[in-house]
This record gives C-alpha cells, structure tokens and sequence, in this order.
C-alpha cells in the first residue's frame, strides 16, 4: 500500500517533486473523486439523522395509541396539534405583514428612504432565536399579561377561544397567543426579505408598461408585481414556516409548556420540538421506562423530520409548478 | 502562506498534546490541580454549589469541583458512560450497572395549595386523597374525603387545580411514588412514564421548574400543587400558599390506605421517615437503592406493590413525614483513573461527615443523613476501586 500524498501537496510548482507512478495514479483518482465529495455531505448527514433516530428509537411500538391524544399512553397528537397550532397563524400574520412592509419598500417609498430602513430587516434576520426567546419572556410576555389580554379578553371575548376560561389568562402572560406573536415576529425578517428580494427583481419594464397603460402604483403591484414575483412569495411562506415549526427554545421560553391543548389562546400548551427539549432528561433515566421514553422521544423526532421535510417537498413541487406558469406567460 | 499555516497548526496541536502529556504526568503531585465534574439534579445543585467552594478553600485547594445541572436523568446516565465523576440524581439507580448510589442528604416536598384564608391552617391530605385529585376522581376543595380529614375546616366549594411539573422532574417521581404507593389505581408517573405525570382532567396547569410552578400556584387561586422543600421560603415569601400535613396511611379505607396521622415537615419528622425506610433496606442485596416514600416499601425497592405504602410500626417512629427522599450521588465502581478517584472518593468523604452540618444544609433546607445512613455509605464507598 503505497503512501497516499497529503490533500494539500499541490503547493507551489517549483516545490513540487516528481512522484511514483503509484502516487500519480491514487492522486489521479483523489483528483477524479474528491471533488464530488462535498456535494454527498448534504445527503450523507440526512442519511445520518434519520439513520441515527430510527436506531435509537429500536422501532418501538407504541400501537393505535401514539397517534392519539393521550400523553401518559404515548400520544403524540397534543404535539402536533400545538405545533400546527403556533406555527400556521404565526406564518399568516408574518406573511401578511412581511408583504406590506416588502411592497412598501419596493413600491411607495421613495428609494433613499428604503435603502435605509432595509437593513433593518437583514439584521433582525440574524438575530438569534434565543434572543428573541429572553426578550419574550422578561419584556413581552409580562406587559402582554398585564396590558394586552385583560384588554383582549374583555373586548375580543366573544371570538370563539378568545374569552376569559377558568384561570387563564395569567398576569405572567406566558401561552399561546404570546409564542404565537414571538414566533411572527421571529420569521418575519426571513419572510419579509425573500419577498422583497423578489418584488424588486420585477422587472423595471413590466411596471412602466402597467403605468402606462393607465393602471394605478396599487393595480400594478397587485396584478403585475406579485404574480411575477410568486415563487419569492412562496419560497418565503414555506421557510418561514420550516423555521416556526421548528423552533424550539424561544417557545418552550413564552409558550407557558403544559402537556395538553390549549383551551382558550391564552393557555399553554407544547408543540413536538418544546415537548422534547423540556423532558429530554427522562429519556436519559436509566430504567426501562427511562428507555421507552427515548424510542418514544426519538420517533417524535423523526414524525417532526417527516412533516418538516414534506412541506420542503410540497414546496419546492409548488414552486416548480408556479415557476414554469410565469415562465410560460 | 499554506506552508506557515500548516506549520502553525502542527505547532499547535504539539502544544495541545505536550500540554495534555505533562498536566497528565504531574496530575499526582501536590502542586497541580485536580478538576471533578459534577452533574445532575437541580434539586442537589445548589447544595453541591456550596459545598464546592467550601471543600477547595478549607480542606484542599488542589481540588476543584465544577457543578452543573440537567437534570437526574442526565446525571445517572452521565455517570454510567463516565463522562463525568459524580452524578447527581433524585432517584437511586438499580443495582448492576456498574455503579453506586450514595446518599449525600435528605430532601423532602411540600404539598402547597392556594386558598385564600387557609393559608396558614395546614390542611391535611393523604397520598389517596392526592392521588385521587391527580386522576381527576376529586374535583372539588370540598368534597366528602377531604372534608372528613379536615373536620372543622370551612372547605370552599369550588374546583382544586392540579398543578404539575411541565419538564422531567425528580419531584414528579417522589409525588407520583407517594401516589403510587397510597393508592391502588394510580396508573401514571412511575408506571407508564419515567419522571413524567400527567392529569387526564383537562383542567390542570403545569410550570417549568419548582419556580415556575410556584408561579402559577401563586397566580392560580383554588390550585394545588408539588414543591421541593428547597423552595420553602421562596413559596412562602408570596404570602398566598400554605403547605398541607400529610397522613401517614396508617389504616386501609376504600380505594387506597387512608392517614391516622396528619404530619407536618418538620426536621424531626422527616428524620423519622428516613430511619423507618432504613429498617426496611436491604444492603446485601439493593445497596442503598431505597425509597423512603411512607416510610420505605416493605417489598424491596423496586418491587413495591401500588397501594402497599404505610405498614408504619408507630413505636420506632411515631409521626413520619411521608414524602421524603434520599439524595443521591452516582460514582462509578470501576473508574477509568482509580487515581482521580481517590479525590473524588474524599470528597464525597467530607460530603457526609463535614457537608451534613447545619450551616449548609440549612440553607436548602435538607435533612443531614442519619448515622445509620452515613455508615452505609462508607460501606458502599469502599466498594469503589481507588488507589492512593
């Protein structure tokens, strides 16, 4: 087994020294492979995870019941609910808003201006969840359950759910409206950015024909802009939501955890990815039902890795589809 | 450019490892500093808090300990795989995975209510009595059961919310255990999930942490709930809880075992429990895995019958606080460095004979171990192989 040659021998020409033919043929073949190598690494770690979760979740069988609503049985059903339940309205509201401040900024404000408010939005697109968890917590949440619910409770009461129940709210503010609101306003850069990224790549042509043919600024946002820019609409609603139902520490911090479904929008409640970081230390207890706790943690994983994964996939199928439309026009 | 790079990283990695070599080399001699890494419970971390400082500047400065929390299971597991030297935990390990359990204090719990008017009367309730609120059968303050263990006591009519912990919790298992153990038809926590109870009736609440349920116990009237006695003072600083007497299941009654006694968690009844548990233990055989729920069960430590708790010989201990638990460190039989052992060893020395004193343990209102318990764990220490 000859020596194989270290990855970064190709330094400069006049150090290099002339190699065996044995060399020459393992370095011919690093050549030919090594470049394909970084793109396996995407698959190879998808591979990994679901490889690694399906292991250690030994396929546990937890019958009929895991599909259900009862938590001490091994129901994952309050979960998924709690997840669909915070994630949906967050990515309404964070796309409704993120389209007004896009087509404000693209559209009615005049350019010096938007050139600088934008960077507002790429820089809360980087802040880190966590912030906006703590921040959530000690400053919103309280003003919120001092201020906003008694209020909402006494003039939006009769909204189905949105009403005074037994003991909610609490003055701590901490529930389901609150992880809703924080998670809005965690995917609302990401949502607002790609949209407005794609309202600006309409082209300058289309909007002056529109002008010229009498339209109005609003008629041509409306008809022209938005269709034109619909694969950057939905690229920012399937993102955004990846990010909200994912999202685990900034609302395990506001979402008020409790193993059951809301009864009202101030109550708490957990969504899958909340539920297993707060009870992971169970599954590390070592008795048998410390065990089962693991296979059961895991298999929620990898239902959440599921649902994760088909809104990618009916997204990138919605976007193709929409993409080839506009293409046609 | 490459060149330098590749020669800075070679260079630093000969550091690392040279670096590492001679920390190694020196570890034995009494100059160089010895790290012991601690984790589990939150229940035991502030103790082990104190006691770390403590330990290095008054009987070896050479010797550090670094604490952290995560939770019992994170600290029995830990210890298990050896990543880290003592594992803290609530609950004992069962014997057989290569390591011990050794009690370094007693903890108890509180059963802590929100009725306004009632807070400085304590109420008394029993493990059936509780276990029937958590599966929904009791749903109001005043119904028949309750009523009959608080004779003269104006109970309010109004619905009792169960309060319980929203993240894996020590606490939920010693609750639920005292459940299990008082009343036959108790079917969650320690039967269907480790360290996780979960009421069916929709109306509960549920807090992170012992603060988080002090919270909503606080700002949830009529509610009911579970707390470490750690947090004694914090839930009683708010001014609107009160903590119950528990029975100590003394006589059967339908469903479960119903109290003789009502007993409050005073220091001395807690010591009670711990020796009545004791005379159940069964060294040869468990260690010192025991529960010390009502008094210990009577069929070993992990074989205890639901509904079996309380066969309580009143002579030897006349009023037993029912919910009280040992704290336990984990440490490994067969350490990888019997060397760093032998300092993890001493500490956990001095843990038992200089940590129980009052100055500390009062400030998290633990019960210092018994004699008969202290001596056990120098019987389970020598187990551990050492070298000196």
């Amino acid at each position: 087994m000859p020596e194989s040659p270290s990855p970064d021998s190709s330094g400069p020409p006049e150090s290099r020294q002339p190699v065996p033919p044995a060399a020459a043929g393992v370095r011919h073949i690093l050549r030919k492979v090594v470049p394909y190598v970084p793109a396996l690494i995407p698959l190879g770690l998808t591979l990994a995870i679901v490889f690694t979760l399906l292991y250690e979740s030994h396929l546990q069988n937890f019958g009929w019941a895991f599909f259900g609503f009862n938590f001490a049985d091994y129901g994952i059903m309050i979960f998924v609910v709690g997840s669909f339940l915070t994630s949906v309205p967050a990515l309404l509201l964070a796309m409704l808003i993120g389209l007004g401040i896009s087509i404000a900024s693209t559209t009615y404000l005049p350019r010096f201006v938007s050139a600088w408010l934008d960077p507002f939005v790429d820089l809360l697109a980087g802040i880190p969840s966590i912030i906006y968890g703590i921040w959530g917590y000690f400053v919103v949440a309280p003003y919120f359950g001092v201020n906003v619910w008694p209020w909402s409770v006494m003039h939006l009461g009769w909204i189905p759910g949105f009403g005074r129940a037994q003991f909610s709210p609490a003055p701590s503010g901490d529930g389901l409206a609150l992880a809703i609101i924080i998670l809005t306003l965690m995917i609302l850069p990401i949502t607002t950015l790609l949209m407005r990224d794609a309202l600006r790549s309409v082209p300058r042509d289309l909007w002056e024909s529109g002008l010229a043919l009498g339209a109005t600024r609003w008629e041509v946002t409306r008809r022209v802009a938005i269709p034109y820019a619909k694969r950057g609409v939905w690229g920012a609603a399937f993102l955004g939501f990846g990010r909200a139902i994912g999202e685990t520490v900034a609302v395990a911090m506001v979402i008020d955890q409790a193993q059951k479904l809301p009864l009202n929008v101030y109550d708490g409640t957990s969504t899958m990815a909340s539920l297993i970081i707060e009870t992971i230390d169970s599954a590390f207890i070592l008795t048998p039902q410390g065990v089962l706790y693991l296979r059961f943690l895991t298999e929620l994983a990898l239902i959440l890795l599921a649902i994760t994964l088909a809104v990618n996939i009916a997204g990138r199928w919605i976007i193709r589809r929409t993409f080839t439309e506009v293409a046609g026009i | 450019m490459g060149v330098a790079i590749a020669i800075a990283i070679v260079l630093l990695i000969v550091g690392i490892g040279a670096g590492y070599y001679i920390g190694a080399s020196t570890s034995k001699s009494s100059t160089s500093t010895v790290n012991i890494t601690e984790a589990g419970s939150t229940l035991l971390e502030p103790l082990m808090q104190i006691w770390s400082p403590n330990y290095t500047s008054q009987v070896n400065s050479h010797v550090t300990i670094s604490t952290n929390g995560g939770g019992s299971g994170t600290g029995q597991s830990e210890a298990e795989a050896g990543t880290i030297d003592i594992g803290a935990s609530d609950a004992y390990v069962t014997p057989g995975l290569g390591v011990i359990n050794v009690p370094v204090a007693i903890s108890s719990q509180l059963v802590m209510y929100n009725l306004p008017g009632l807070t400085n009367v304590h109420l008394n309730l029993n493990g059936t009595i509780l276990a029937m609120i958590y599966m929904g059968q009791i749903t109001m303050w005043n119904d028949p059961l309750i009523a009959a263990a608080n004779p003269g006591v104006n109970l309010p009519s109004q619905a009792i919310v169960p309060v319980v912990r929203a993240d894996s919790s020590g606490d939920t298992y010693i609750f639920s255990t005292y459940c299990d153990m008082s009343d036959k038809a108790w079917f969650y926590g320690n039967s269907t999930k480790a360290f996780q109870t979960t009421p069916p009736a929709s109306g509960f609440q549920s807090g992170t942490a012992n603060t988080g349920v002090i919270t909503k116990l606080t700002e949830t009237q009529y509610s009911l709930g579970y707390v470490g006695i750690s947090y004694e003072g914090a839930a009683l600083a708010t001014g609107n809880l009160g903590y119950a007497a528990l029975g100590d299941n003394n006589a059967t009654g339908a469903g479960g075992t119903v109290a003789s006694n009502y007993i409050l968690p005073t220091p001395q009844n807690i010591s009670y429990d711990a020796n009545l548990g004791l005379a159940r233990l069964n060294y040869a055989v468990y260690g010192l895995a025991v529960s010390l729920i009502l008094g210990g069960s009577p069929a070993g430590p992990t074989t205890w019958t639901p509904g079996s708790g309380g066969t309580n010989p009143t002579a030897a201990s006349p009023t037993p606080y029912p919910i009280v638990n040992l704290e336990y460190t984990i440490l490994k039989t067969s350490p990888a460095s019997p060397s760093h052992q032998t300092y993890v060893v001493q500490f956990i020395q001095w843990c038992i004979a200089w940590g129980n004193a009052e100055n500390y343990l009062k400030q998290v209102n633990f019960i210092p171990l018994t004699p008969e318990i202290a001596g056990y764990d120098q019987q389970a220490l020598a187990s551990i192989s050492i070298s000196s």
